[in-house]
């Protein structure tokens, strides 16, 4: 019988120990939540959450700050997943954000007129030009963000729809439509 | 001996061209647009005359020496007359935006 005891109260001691060390030795650095929060956003650091861009919608998701549905270019299958990341209820994208097709910005070449003021607010360098000079926006580069829309003196970038390809197409991420519950 | 990794674009309105070179340390400008293989592919590159260079998004001499990471730009000129667009747009009695008052001073 006291034996038995003991046996099983240094076993237990012995894993306990091991627990405890491993937990410290193999401490991860960062919130894995905000990770995987951010591998779900569509990385357009587009700034229509309310939020700088994408990482930082990430940590404020991921302290409970911010609802999962203030993100238009992830679309309602972006919501999705990170309703199913979070086990939360998915719900439809937040007040005063619309969806939209994915899209890219081009530049009216005959009007542009050099100014660098797209440049600056572009937040992934995908605009290629210099003062003076013919602005171009490398579509490969481009988020579709919009954000160089608003700056532009002569109003002569505009949003193109991407149109499906073989190359670009994909299966989207199955969305079951909500239901109200009654 | 470092090598420097070094993009160089050449954008057009449908396509860009975006090459990625790697350079020996203390390469130039001029050696990677030629390296890049896009002079050939593009005879209308007028280097040094009509098409400046630049690199990110600031111009850059022939001869300016490359830095890790640097892309090198191969720009177009503009097609409209900032002077010309300014003028039409005091005609018409709208107010510029934020930016039109340096170009303006230019």
């Amino acid at each position: 019988m006291l034996t038995a005891i003991l046996v099983l109260a240094g076993i237990g001691l012995v894993l306990g120990a091991v627990l405890g060390w491993a937990a410290d030795y193999y401490k991860v650095e960062e919130d894995p939540v905000v990770e995987k929060i951010d591998a779900i956003l569509p990385q357009t650091q587009c700034g229509q959450c309310g939020y700088p861009g994408c990482r930082p919608y990430a940590e404020a998701i991921a302290k409970g700050e911010a609802d999962i549905n203030r993100c238009p270019p992830g679309g309602e299958d972006g919501i999705q997943r990170l309703a199913e990341l979070l086990g939360v209820e998915a719900k439809p994208l937040g007040e005063g954000l619309e969806p939209k097709l994915k899209s890219v910005a081009v530049i009216d070449e005959s009007t542009c007129i050099g100014c660098t003021l797209c440049i600056q607010a572009c937040p992934v360098d995908a605009i290629v030009g210099a003062s003076k000079q013919l602005h171009t926006i490398v579509a490969d580069q481009c988020t579709g963000c919009e954000l160089c829309l608003a700056p532009c003196p002569v109003d002569c970038i505009a949003m193109e729809v991407i149109p499906a390809r073989l190359d670009n197409w994909k299966w989207r991420y199955p969305v079951i439509r909500l239901k109200q519950a009654a | 001996m470092t090598t420097l990794h070094i993009e160089v674009v050449y954008p057009l309105r449908d396509e860009q061209h975006v090459v990625h070179l790697e350079m020996p340390e203390g390469a130039t400008v001029k050696e990677a647009v030629e390296r890049s293989g896009l002079l050939a592919r593009h005879p209308e590159i007028d280097l040094g005359g009509a098409n400046k260079t630049g690199i990110w998004n600031k111009l850059a001499k022939l001869d300016a020496v490359l830095r890790d990471r640097d892309r090198v730009e191969i720009y177009r000129p503009l097609l409209a007359d900032p002077k010309e667009v300014r003028r039409q747009r005091a005609a018409e009695g709208k107010a510029m935006k934020k930016g039109g008052g340096d170009l303006a001073a230019e």
